[in-house]
């Protein structure tokens, strides 16, 4: 996932009027960062560690952010997209006929 | 000509063949997987006598062709075989893959048909009613069910039903009843991981890990497991299990996950298109289906796409409307960079940032860009400019956006590294006022001090430092080299009593056992001790030998004392022969200290004969290439040459130390000699193929620098036109320029002679430089006078001037990548 904002789980905001937003913003990011760091430690996933500490040193702050909008080249991936979707997902749970069809018949 | 006797000319029918023909030739076929041939014969011997052995190799024969049938798919013609198997061969149909293929096959009715057959064994009969349990949840209601009343699939069907329609409600409680009522040997059996795990997802992914991976590999369930399996994994990784699933498990995994269904369509398109698809086909995607799409999504999307799907400019326009002039301008930007184009790129940053400056809402955006230019991306246009071009780009972005630090602190290092130090000190003064603590802004006003000579300021600043920051060791060397520098310049004025004090005051900075030693070797130098012990024992702490004759040297130079009188009251003997230990030690000093090459070379000088001496020594390769790299950095060409000269001869054709030899020729690289140059060209093979990149990258700088130097034009009219043709001496100030003295000089003797040259050289005292100047208006009187230009020396050898790369405006750019 090529999207800071997606892989920490925030809303992407690029236009704080004050600088007690950016502030307040500044916290949520760092908030979302801490929890992404405590769901997923190094000594369990390295590679998801570091994506999550990069996406966060490129949004930590309102420079830091207008810099990525600036300068990140990198295309969006089908990823990006599945997680801008996922984010208005309600999970259900599946019907018993769906169950069913699912337990039996040919695989 | 019929295909059989085609393919085999000269076999005899079974039916012409005796038994011990027959019998050789089914196990032959067999053997070869020939099965339908081997079907024919063991009919053919069956028909003649029912012998146990080949009934069992017609069952074999059977076999075979299920299995090969069943393994391209032909489940159907696999079962029908494996029939005849049973009914020719009185083989038990339930042998084998009959009820996996049956299943796979949706036989289901045949299947649990197989059920009521009451001769089936019991390990047999409980295998089909483990593999049955799937099909027996699905079955549908209005078809009865011939199985036997104590068959566990019938006795606890409805207690696994119960469990699916709780779930479904997710009554967990009750999901958890109806699955206690299933025991633990029942077909029903691997429903318990699999509901569990479906209860936890929402809740909790890895306790439902934890259950998923309690479900045995043989479970009767695997299309669910691989559904449930796909939903657990974190983010968005399931996508990549969409397309491996059949329809059915699809639509499950999409249930689980929420995903509307309006946008399944898209979804399954979109696991179709791979984790990285092709730029333009992603492009295309997105375009098909914007507008079932999030508003706004496919439009941003395929914007930060454009500068990797360049050729999708004018569908983007046609879906979206065109671009927003600075937005263009920045997707540009971001193209050309990212194909390496430099110059057009600047271009295109230069004229986005001047567009948002004029904005009040977007003047931090603007910063961050000249912030950006003056890195390292102009770097590679021109190094001449590079500086100015950055410290200008620095300007820009701190008057935008003070409140960076930053960029504060890297203008005013820039400043400082230009020598503009009052343009350093405005830069501070507006600076410090906004960051008074910052450490870094402080340390960085002490080295604008220190560059400036303001040695008591820069102590004072450096202490403010300390306040901030106490444990700061840099500060702490700062403080004492500041205090240093003022008592060099004490001692310079021969002011020895303020000159102590100052040393006095760096004693309490200073820890290093260089700077010690240091202090020492100063501190003697205002002693007024007639047997210099002071200096002989600074000299000794300072390494002895050629590295203490090297520091006292480099002191002499900086409290302007006489080098050769304070080398001798140092007790440094010129004359004595140097060992090699010793001229290696004195090579890491010279590596080591921090000083310009100019001070570098005036300490070396009293030492050259005596090192031009030393390189009759016996040295390490090793040795001889930390020499040779000290005499690099300290340029002392001539003693670099003899090094580089003496180690080509024990190790020839080394890359590194033909490259040393090679830029001994610094700033005279014309005069290299062509064979030498050959030798530069192999060396620079050798450490390619070698891969020592580092030779391989100064070998190729060298032969830039060469081109360079050697650029003159094929015919020098060229050349020459363009200078003024009322100076004369225009073109020989050039040659000075280009060629150096040298060649100036060797002109003048064949125009002058050898006899007129010799005098006048003499005249000027050996002064060279002098020599030239005295030349060149020589020169430029006769030709005012005679009316004759002597000819201007034609340097060896001649190569096409490089041009430097021009910066290309971006409107011409912007034509080939976004004109639209």
């Amino acid at each position: 996932m090529t999207d800071p904002y997606r892989l920490l789980g925030v809303p992407a905001r690029l236009h704080e009027t004050t600088a007690q937003d950016a502030a307040d913003y500044d916290e949520v990011i760092r908030q979302a960062y801490l929890a992404a760091i405590r769901a997923c430690p190094p000594e369990r996933d390295r590679q998801r560690f570091e994506q999550v500490r990069a996406a966060y040193e490129a949004i930590a702050n309102a420079r830091a952010r207008l810099g990525h909008d600036l300068f990140d080249a990198a295309a969006p991936t089908p990823e990006d997209l599945l997680a801008a979707l996922q984010a208005d997902f309600q999970p259900q749970l599946p019907s018993a006929q769906r169950l069913r069809r699912v337990l039996g018949g040919k695989a | 000509m019929s295909r059989k006797a085609k393919d085999k000319p000269g076999k005899s029918p079974p039916q012409a063949l005796d038994i011990p023909a027959l019998v050789a030739r089914a196990e032959a076929d067999l053997a070869l997987a020939h099965y339908k041939e081997a079907t024919e014969l063991y009919k053919e011997l069956i028909k003649r006598e029912r012998r146990p052995l080949w009934v069992d190799g017609l069952a074999a024969c059977y076999a075979g062709r299920a299995h090969a049938l069943a393994d391209k798919g032909m489940l159907k013609e696999a079962l029908t075989l494996w029939r005849n198997r049973q009914q020719l061969c009185g083989k038990p149909l339930f042998e084998g893959p009959y009820l996996a293929w049956l299943i796979q096959a949706g036989e289901q009715v045949e299947a649990v048909r197989m059920l009521a057959d009451l001769s089936l064994p019991g390990t047999v009969r409980a295998e089909l009613e483990t593999r049955l349990a799937g099909i027996l949840l699905d079955w549908p209601d209005d078809t009865p069910l011939a199985l036997p009343a104590e068959s566990p699939l019938l006795s606890h069907r409805a207690a696994a039903l119960g469990a699916l329609r709780a779930s479904q409600l997710g009554d967990w409680v009750g999901m958890n009843e109806s699955l206690a009522a299933i025991p633990f040997r029942s077909p029903y059996r691997d429903l318990k991981p699999l509901l569990k795990t479906l209860a936890l997802l929402a809740t909790d992914r890895s306790a439902a890990a934890d259950a998923i991976a309690r479900l045995p590999s043989n479970s009767p369930f695997p299309r669910l497991a691989v559904v449930l399996q796909a939903a657990i994994l974190p983010d968005t990784r399931w996508l990549g299990k969409l397309s491996e699933l059949d329809a059915d498990s699809r639509q499950l995994l999409l249930d689980l996950k929420g995903c509307p269904d309006a946008l399944r369509p898209l979804l399954l398109d979109l696991a179709r298109l791979g984790e990285k698809p092709h730029p333009e086909t992603w492009f295309d995607y997105l375009l098909r289906h914007r507008r079932q799409l999030p508003a706004g999504l496919a439009e941003s999307f395929c914007q930060r796409l454009l500068p990797h799907a360049e050729s999708r400019l004018q569908a983007y326009t046609d879906a979206f409307g065109r671009l927003p002039q600075v937005r263009h301008m920045h997707l540009a930007a971001l193209t050309v960079e990212m194909r390496g184009k430099r110059a057009p790129a600047l271009s295109f940053w230069e004229r986005m940032a001047e567009s948002l400056s004029n904005d009040p809402t977007q003047k931090l955006r603007a910063a961050l860009i000249w912030r950006r230019l003056s890195g390292i991306d102009i770097a590679a246009l021109s190094d001449e400019d590079h500086l100015a071009d950055s410290i200008d780009y620095l300007q820009r972005s701190v008057e935008l956006d003070p409140d960076q630090r930053e960029t504060q602190l890297r203008l005013i290092s820039a400043l400082r590294g230009q020598g503009e130090l009052q343009q350093a000190r405005g830069a501070l003064e507006r600076a410090l006022p906004r960051f008074p603590k910052d450490a870094g802004l402080l340390l960085e006003a002490v080295q604008v001090a220190l560059a400036g000579k303001a040695f008591k300021k820069a102590a004072g600043l450096a202490k403010q430092v300390l306040e901030l920051d106490p444990i700061n060791p840099s500060v702490r060397q700062l403080i004492g080299h500041a205090l240093f520098s003022h008592a060099r310049k004490l001692i310079k004025a021969d002011n020895f009593e303020s000159a102590r004090k100052e040393l006095s005051a760096a004693a309490e900075w200073l820890r290093a056992a260089e700077d010690i030693s240091t202090l020492n070797l100063l501190r003697a130098l205002t002693s007024d001790d007639p047997a210099d012990v002071g200096i002989r024992d600074a000299v000794a702490a300072l390494g002895g030998g050629l590295a203490g004759a090297f520091h006292l040297a480099l002191e002499a130079g900086r409290v302007g004392r006489n080098v050769n009188a304070l080398l001798l009251r140092g007790g440094v003997n010129l004359k004595a022969a140097a060992d090699a230990g010793a001229v290696v030690a004195l090579a890491r000093v010279v590596e080591a200290t921090r000083e310009p090459e100019k001070a570098l070379r005036a300490a070396l000088l009293p030492l050259r004969p005596l090192l031009k001496r030393a390189v009759a020594g016996r040295y390490a390769e090793a040795d001889l290439s930390v020499i040779c790299e000290a005499w690099l950095r300290a340029k002392e060409n001539e003693l670099l040459r003899h090094y580089a000269q003496v180690a080509l001869k024990h190790w020839p054709q080394r890359p590194i130390f033909v490259y040393f030899k090679a830029a001994s020729y610094a700033g005279n690289l014309y005069q290299m000699p062509m064979q030498l140059q050959d030798q530069l060209e192999r060396a620079a093979e050798e450490s390619h193929a070698s891969n020592d990149r580092h030779t391989y990258q100064r070998i190729q700088s060298l032969f830039a620098a060469l081109d360079a130097d050697l650029s003159w034009p094929e015919d020098g009219a060229d050349f020459i036109d363009p200078l003024d043709p009322g100076d004369p001496g225009a073109a020989f100030e050039m040659l000075l320029r280009m060629g150096g003295e040298e060649t100036l000089f060797k002109m003048a003797r064949q125009a002058m002679g050898n006899a007129a040259f010799d005098l006048l050289r003499k005249q000027m005292g050996g002064n060279d430089k002098n020599f030239a100047r005295a030349l060149i208006e020589l020169m430029k009187d006769e030709m005012r006078g005679i009316g004759m230009p002597p000819q201007p020396a034609k340097p060896q050898p001649v190569k096409p001037p490089l041009a430097p790369a021009p910066r290309k405006p971006a409107s011409d750019i912007q034509r080939d990548l976004f004109d639209d």
